[in-house]
């Protein structure tokens, strides 16, 4: 066990802590969940490519430093601990991208991933539909072949940000004589083509975070199915395993929180037994959640892949991100529910704490987590 | 930067895992403290497998290893719920004593406790050690203990008379490594909980089926399971801390036994709820590790006081550093 870092890491992480310090804008972007915070973070995409920051972990062809993965936790580490803006093209980036360098064709990454790397084409999920949530495969919009493509019809909802986004990546049924996982194709489509329909739908803080999309005929031509036709769902699953696993909640997120939550409390005003061991609870636990991730990390450069484990990760990160910033509320008290503009507000932490709240449900509920847990870890058998 | 341990260090607690199947019978286990404690085959195996000279340096006949390599020893202890002051003597005390004859073959054995507080296993001690802050002192064996009868027959506990002792050096990091040893002990005895509790639903049938395919089981399992799984790494970190000298050796071993005690909490209880009302009796063996868990818990602060200590560092001095 050696918890240093070798001197080529050090370098890594001064490097972009110089970068990130020279360029952060010093005032937060408006919410990316408006049109006009949306353009913000896309430029602030574009800023962070030009300066060969964006995917720090992808090849140099397709814009990236090929960073080990510990290299990748010490640039998140210090993306969050100065503040930097929310990734407006993470959908993409985290959950996407991997799945594209493992199921895409050369002609694929070579044509997308260099246009998602530099902000020019933001991706947004149309996985759910009305009937079909923690329960994916009951999904029922259809894919039915043409010459050439694929024509796509159906409602698709909760796609985060489509309002804004350029592409969806979605599954649809392509084959309804199938059994219910086999009969499910991925597709890329642009939210622009003909017959798609973006209807906003605003979340709890008021902003259109969400929209349904709905496909009226929309063609896709066959160079955009991701994988073969009819592997949907084991593709889909490989998307899954990045959003419960290593890459869409990295410790440096809750390092830089859990940080301003002890400065919050040892700030604050409020001092009150119970909230300290909140904080210190909180504290420890993101600490844990760094040292676990070590730990995966470890496993998978020695070659073993994480598996149904990657759903305690989930588990844990998004109840963390809760304890977090429910704590934070309670330290401002009534302050807590001030937005982010209003005179006396401290911070981001009713934002953060509406944000948390959606860890739980995203990326497969944790009830369902908790399922794959019991039965693909643990071996209990299976329910009814 | 690499977070796992070498063969060596996971070949040694995998012997110490060997003896302790082997050795610790469920006879042996069941004929109490005495014969099974330091005077039994458990304590002769583990001597004889080096254990008791782990922390002991080579000039003294010991191996001289640290509290990293010995960690996963003590996880071993935990999910064994091994009987005697084997924790206690070897990786407690020894490093204290460790120019004393005796220590690195098991020949002696030693317990301490905060002045005041319950020596586990005193009966069987030829050293003790008590803490009065930071200060340390020894103390002869053979003064008179009070027995204090407790839930746990395996870990019998007694009280001394306020003696005045010769004063040793390293009282503070004794206090370190006694709060690292009830950490990791408590993880393996959680771990122990969690796979006993997982057997029994995959085995125990009602209406029809297998309980453990009830949800409202399995949930309360993966919650347990997650809570082990987030306790873990605290505990190999402090071990590191503590082996390599850093200066937030403290507040990591206070972190450690917070997740680890509030895991085992949650173990002892999850265990016994799953496994209904023979869980609820000593007729089940499970009785040794959820008594073990309910003494290591409040033993060498609880999770209260440890979230009080990293609260005072992390919040009041500003120790938010992750890896000084």
């Amino acid at each position: 066990m050696d918890l240093t870092l070798t001197p080529q890491e050090e370098s890594f992480r001064a490097a972009a802590r110089e970068w990130l310090e020279a360029h952060v804008p010093a005032k937060p972007l408006a919410s990316l969940d408006t049109q006009e915070g949306f353009e913000a973070h896309r430029v602030w995409e574009h800023e962070l490519h030009a300066g060969g920051w964006a995917v720090v972990s992808w090849p140099e062809e397709y814009g990236g430093k090929s960073a080990s993965l510990v290299e990748w936790l010490i640039f998140e580490e210090e993306y969050y601990r100065v503040g930097a803006p929310r990734r407006v093209g993470q959908n993409g980036i985290f959950l996407l991208a991997p799945t594209i360098f493992e199921f895409g064709s050369e002609e694929q990454q070579k044509r997308i991933l260099p246009r998602m790397a530099n902000g020019d084409e933001i991706w947004s999920q149309a996985w759910s539909e009305p009937g079909a949530g923690s329960d994916l495969a009951a999904i029922r919009s259809t894919a039915s072949k043409v010459d050439g493509g694929w024509v796509l019809n159906g409602q698709k909802t909760w796609s985060t940000r489509a309002v804004f986004a350029d592409w969806a990546f979605g599954l649809f049924r392509s084959d309804p004589e199938a059994p219910r996982h086999a009969g499910l194709t991925y597709y890329l489509f642009p939210l622009s083509a003909k017959g798609v329909t973006v209807r906003p739908i605003r979340q709890l803080d008021g902003e259109a975070g969400f929209a349904e999309v709905f496909c009226d005929d929309v063609f896709v031509p066959d160079q955009d199915v991701l994988g073969v036709p009819g592997s949907g769902w084991k593709v889909a699953m490989s998307t899954t395993g990045s959003e419960r696993g290593l890459t869409l909640r990295s410790p440096g997120r809750f390092m830089a929180s859990t940080d301003r939550l002890a400065a919050l409390c040892r700030e604050g005003d409020r001092v009150d037994p119970t909230l300290r061991a909140d904080v210190a609870q909180a504290w420890i636990d993101a600490e844990a959640y760094r040292l676990y991730t070590f730990g995966t990390v470890g496993r998978m450069l020695a070659g073993e892949s994480v598996g149904a484990e990657s759903s305690l990760n989930k588990l844990f990160w998004s109840e963390l991100d809760i304890d977090i910033t429910q704590t934070a509320l309670r330290l401002l008290g009534p302050r807590g529910v001030l937005g982010a503009d209003a005179p006396d507000a401290e911070g981001q932490w009713l934002a953060d704490f509406l944000f948390a709240l959606a860890g739980p449900i995203y990326a497969g509920t944790n009830e369902i987590q908790r399922n794959v847990v019991a039965e693909r870890v643990l071996k209990l058998p299976k329910g009814a | 930067m690499r977070f796992g341990f070498t063969a060596d260090q996971r070949e040694l607690a995998v012997a110490v895992r060997e003896i302790l199947t082997s050795e610790l019978t469920p006879e042996v286990r069941a004929s109490g403290a005495e014969a099974s404690g330091r005077r039994g085959p458990v304590w002769k195996a583990l001597s004889e497998a080096g254990v008791f000279g782990l922390l002991v340096p080579e000039e003294h006949g010991g191996l001289g290893l640290n509290e990293l390599d010995s960690v996963l020893v003590l996880e071993e202890l935990g999910l064994a719920a091994a009987p005697g002051p084997v924790a206690e003597t070897a990786f407690v005390c020894a490093p204290l004593l460790s120019d004393r004859p005796g220590f690195a073959d098991g020949a002696v054995a030693a317990v301490a406790a905060e002045a005041g507080g319950y020596l586990p296993d005193a009966d069987v001690a030829d050293v003790l050690i008590v803490l009065e802050g930071e200060q340390a002192r020894v103390i002869a064996a053979g003064g008179e203990l009070t027995g204090q009868p407790t839930v746990d027959p395996s870990r019998p506990l007694f009280t001394l008379p306020a003696a005045s002792g010769e004063p040793l050096d390293g009282g503070a990091a004794l206090r370190d490594r006694a709060v690292l040893a009830s950490a990791a002990q408590l993880v393996g005895a959680s771990q122990h909980l969690l796979d006993a509790a997982v057997e029994y639903a995959k085995t125990r049938k009602q209406f029809g089926r297998e309980i453990g395919s009830f949800q409202a089981l399995k949930h309360q399992l993966a919650d347990l399971m997650l809570d082990v799984e987030f306790a873990r790494p605290l505990v190999y970190r402090a071990a590191y801390s503590l082996a390599e000298g850093k200066s937030t050796a403290s507040r990591d071993v206070s972190a450690a036994k917070v997740n680890a005690a509030q895991a085992a909490e949650h173990a002892a209880r999850t265990a016994i709820q799953v496994h209904g009302a023979i869980g609820y009796t000593d007729e089940l063996d499970l009785q040794y590790w959820l008594k073990r868990v309910w003494w290591l818990v409040p033993s060498w602060g609880d999770a209260i006081a440890h979230r009080a200590r990293v609260a005072a560092a992390v919040i009041d001095a500003g120790a938010t550093m992750r890896t000084p």
